[in-house]
């Protein structure tokens, strides 16, 4: 263990056992996933960074959101975020989250992904190489350690909002709100 | 142009038999055939039985100034080289391609207000995506298609979104631009 980190270690041990165990849950959107294969395994190898892909959504507390959202996926995006466990993080990977990249006239693809679940980082590119994945985790723990990381609070504190969004694209949802009284409030 | 024996032969094979097509082949050999909508069917198992029993996509065009909606069949065969007119093997000198491995392209219009055609799945089976795929985006009715259920899309469109009248940038203004960001001081 890092001797310089004994002290964050005692002053929040919870914060920083969310910093180096990052599930990353698999979900496949666009053509940015191609770069997660060799990221997890040996040629980058992201355990060393504690980042480890989850097999369930339930399991895991990183989305990399990997490529362009269509309509349709945007449906699976929303499902997929709401049942990960708090504290979760969500990173925009390539620059179609971001505002559309190459589909920003798309009659089918979503152009700011933050208006529909909140995003705690970006990484810009088309494609970006994994060493950026590296880069936009490093950048994930220091959002941690000064509370910065705060996308699941967002989404409980604005979920109206959030709803709303989601609805206006989506239509009438088949699952119901996930946080009650925040709605009404 | 040229006569390349076999769609030589297709071609006044063709000529003799259907009164309402027209049949043209390019300077490589390629066959092409525009049939009415009447006579894609016949066409279809025509050819099938002579040889070209491989379907390989189905596609469409939105020929909006001629306010017409073109149908292309593309049709490949399996013959190999020993059962070419060139049974030794040898490769094909330039400018005489051997008929059967080429690609034949029957072309049928509809018009495009209510663009409508038989299906061409007891033909070949393998048309039942493509054929759901152009109603999905082009808005092309197939008779007797058993599902024209939406394949891709996830909501409704007023006007199909691969025809060529409809506005991306201002659809992608009216329904995602308009979505407002999140208001985070609230």
């Amino acid at each position: 263990m890092d001797r310089n980190q004994l002290t964050k270690w005692f002053k929040a041990p919870t914060k920083m056992a969310h910093k180096y165990s990052l599930h990353a849950v698999y979900f496949c959107t666009g053509c940015g996933v191609i770069e997660i294969p060799p990221t997890i395994t040996a040629r980058w190898d992201a355990e060393r960074f504690g980042v480890i892909p989850a097999a369930t959504p339930r399991h895991a507390n990183l989305f990399l959101i990997t490529g362009y959202v269509s309509v349709k996926t945007l449906r699976a995006v929303i499902r997929t975020y709401e049942q990960m466990p708090e504290p979760k993080f969500t990173v925009g990977f390539g620059s179609c989250p971001i505002n559309g990249g190459m589909y920003w006239d798309s009659y089918n693809t979503i152009n700011q992904l933050d208006k529909y679940i909140p995003i705690d980082g970006w990484i810009a590119g088309c494609m970006p190489r994994p060493e950026a994945i590296f880069v936009a985790v490093t950048h994930l723990w220091t959002l941690i350690d000064k509370d910065m990381a705060d996308g699941y609070k967002r989404y409980r504190k604005h979920y109206a909002q959030y709803r709303a969004n989601q609805e206006q694209v989506l239509g009438e949802l088949e699952w119901p709100p996930l946080f009650q009284s925040e709605r009404e409030g | 142009m040229n006569d390349s024996p076999m769609n030589g032969q297709l071609k006044k094979k063709l000529d003799s038999v259907f009164r309402d097509i027209e049949t043209d082949v390019s300077d490589d050999g390629r066959l092409t055939i525009h049939a009415t909508k009447e006579s894609v069917l016949t066409v279809l198992s025509l050819l099938k039985d002579e040889g070209w029993s491989f379907l390989q996509l189905v596609s469409c065009v939105d020929w909006i100034k001629q306010d017409e909606i073109e149908i292309v069949y593309v049709l490949s065969s399996y013959v190999g080289v020993e059962d070419g007119p060139d049974a030794k093997g040898e490769p094909y000198a330039k400018g005489e391609p051997d008929a059967k491995r080429e690609s034949i392209l029957l072309k049928t219009r509809l018009p495009r207000s209510e663009p409508s055609v038989l299906t061409a799945i007891h033909v070949f089976a393998n048309a039942e995506p493509y054929e759901r795929e152009i109603h999905e985006l082009f808005g092309v009715h197939f008779e007797g298609h058993p599902r024209l259920t939406p394949l891709f899309l996830d909501r409704e469109y007023k006007i199909p979104p691969f025809r060529k009248d409809f506005d991306t940038e201002q659809y992608v203004k009216d329904v995602f631009d308009s979505v407002p960001p999140i208001d985070e001081e609230s």
